[in-house]
């Protein structure tokens, strides 16, 4: 039996102006602990001013490959179901190590295949490698108020990484008994 | 500041150094067993953040005195710690882990909120920087209270016996130092009788919307900070060692 909470997928905004990037997941039991989890493990140093939560459950994701096997996801399939709200994310490199997806957008669509469908028009301006399609209702968000932006993510502000040159050194340095160079050993 | 009122802020600023810095261990006791990796993390932050109001309690404290905060914390004995017993009693399991955390943030949050118009700068400065973090701790414990007592048969039970046990004991955070009216007096520090009040509406009102009973007996109410349980020894034994085995620490 499986006795793990439901995994979370955690997005974190660093700054107003960029967007909300996927940083990973926790396991908690519900929305409101998902992001009191998330706030602890993702924002207790780095900068953020507003963090999301959504069930990893609900996510539908899909990579370049994945596309390229299947081009046209069968997003006809629900065109007459309810139009609901979802929202967009994209990964657009694999360059550093912190490679997710980014918030893009919302749309409206009857489906996440139609998400996607829909998604692949209209945010053009890069390659995809991946996407991710997140029912807007799933989506659990910090609050807005300055209060809680300022008890959440405030302190992390002052706590900066502390690099192991940080603290001195008591007694002698390593590097004093380096050997001179050339002196090689036996 | 006269000296009498200046011997008041030291001992008050050592209490609130002391709850701190000895509830700061009893949580870092769950790092590497926490239920959970991402709460054993959480409360790790709790840890450090509470250490950190410690040590700015100790600083205030030192500018007053000179004395050195590392040798308050770490060569002082069982006897001349001003804690509350609360903060010293053993970890427990999870439920009374997270209800002294609850119980005491409520109190934290309360009474830095009354200080911030503290008419001692370094003081009203200080308390500005440790309230936003109090008020994401609140929520966090506050959330624990709430999902055991209202979780399973079990969860409920251990947070019931954790409140029967801790009702009485939490009392003392309201017990004032026996100069600190004169704080009051010159509006240094809040009234501890009115921050009870406040105290009791918000916990009796969560704890019991969370399905909880308050005790109707409170049960052993320590009155003086001057006393402690067996259980402050042998934390401090723990917390204490390194620094004396090695009080130089010329080589590390």
């Amino acid at each position: 039996m499986d006795t793990q909470w439901p995994r979370w997928e955690v997005f974190k905004q660093d700054t107003p102006s960029k967007p909300h990037q996927a940083v990973g997941s926790v396991h908690a039991a519900d929305p409101e602990h998902a992001l009191l989890t998330a706030r602890n493990v993702f924002a207790r140093r780095p900068q953020a001013v507003s963090m999301w939560v959504a069930p990893a459950s609900a996510i539908f994701s899909v990579t370049k490959e994945e596309l390229a096997q299947r081009p046209t996801p069968n997003a006809e399939r629900e065109a007459r179901a309810a139009i609901s709200e979802y929202l967009i994310f994209r990964k657009t490199s694999h360059k550093r190590s912190m490679t997710f997806v980014d918030y893009v957008g919302e749309l409206e669509a009857t489906s996440p295949e139609h998400a996607l469908k829909l998604a692949q028009e209209r945010f053009t301006d890069a390659e995809a490698l991946a996407w991710w399609i997140v029912p807007a209702s799933s989506v659990t968000k910090s609050e807005e108020s300055p209060e809680t932006v300022e008890s959440w993510f405030a302190p992390a502000k002052d706590k900066t990484y502390k690099q192991q040159s940080y603290y001195g050194v008591v007694g002698s340095h390593a590097s004093k008994f380096k050997r001179p160079k050339g002196d090689d050993d036996e | 500041m006269n000296e009498p009122v200046k011997q008041a802020l030291i001992a008050k600023l050592t209490a609130l150094a002391d709850d701190e810095l000895i509830l700061a261990h009893r949580n870092s006791e769950w790092t590497g067993h926490g239920p959970i990796l991402e709460e054993d993390i959480a409360l790790a932050n709790i840890a450090q953040d509470e250490l950190g109001h410690a040590s700015i309690w100790l600083n205030l404290r030192s500018a007053l005195d000179g004395s050195d905060p590392d040798r308050l914390a770490f060569f002082r004995d069982a006897l001349e710690f001003r804690n509350s017993e609360l903060v010293e009693l053993p970890r427990g399991d999870w439920a009374f882990t997270m209800l002294r955390q609850y119980l005491f943030d409520v109190y934290e949050a309360l009474w830095l909120s009354a200080a911030k118009n503290s008419t001692y700068p370094p003081l009203a400065q200080a308390v500005a920087k440790i309230l936003r973090e109090e008020r994401f701790h609140l929520q966090h414990t506050q959330a624990w209270v709430e999902r055991l007592g209202q979780g399973t048969e079990e969860s409920h039970r251990r947070m019931q016996e954790a409140l029967d046990m801790q009702w009485g004991y939490v009392q003392q955070l309201f017990v004032p130092l026996a100069d600190e009216h004169l704080l009051v007096a010159e509006g240094i520090v809040p009234d501890l009788a009115e921050l009870k009040k406040a105290w009791l509406l918000h916990t009796t009102q969560h704890l019991q919307n969370s399905g909880l009973k308050l005790p109707l007996q409170m049960g052993y109410q320590p009155t003086t900070r001057e006393t402690h349980t067996e259980h402050l020894w042998s934390l401090l034994a723990e917390m204490q060692s390194t620094a004396r085995w090695d009080p130089e620490a010329k080589v590390w």
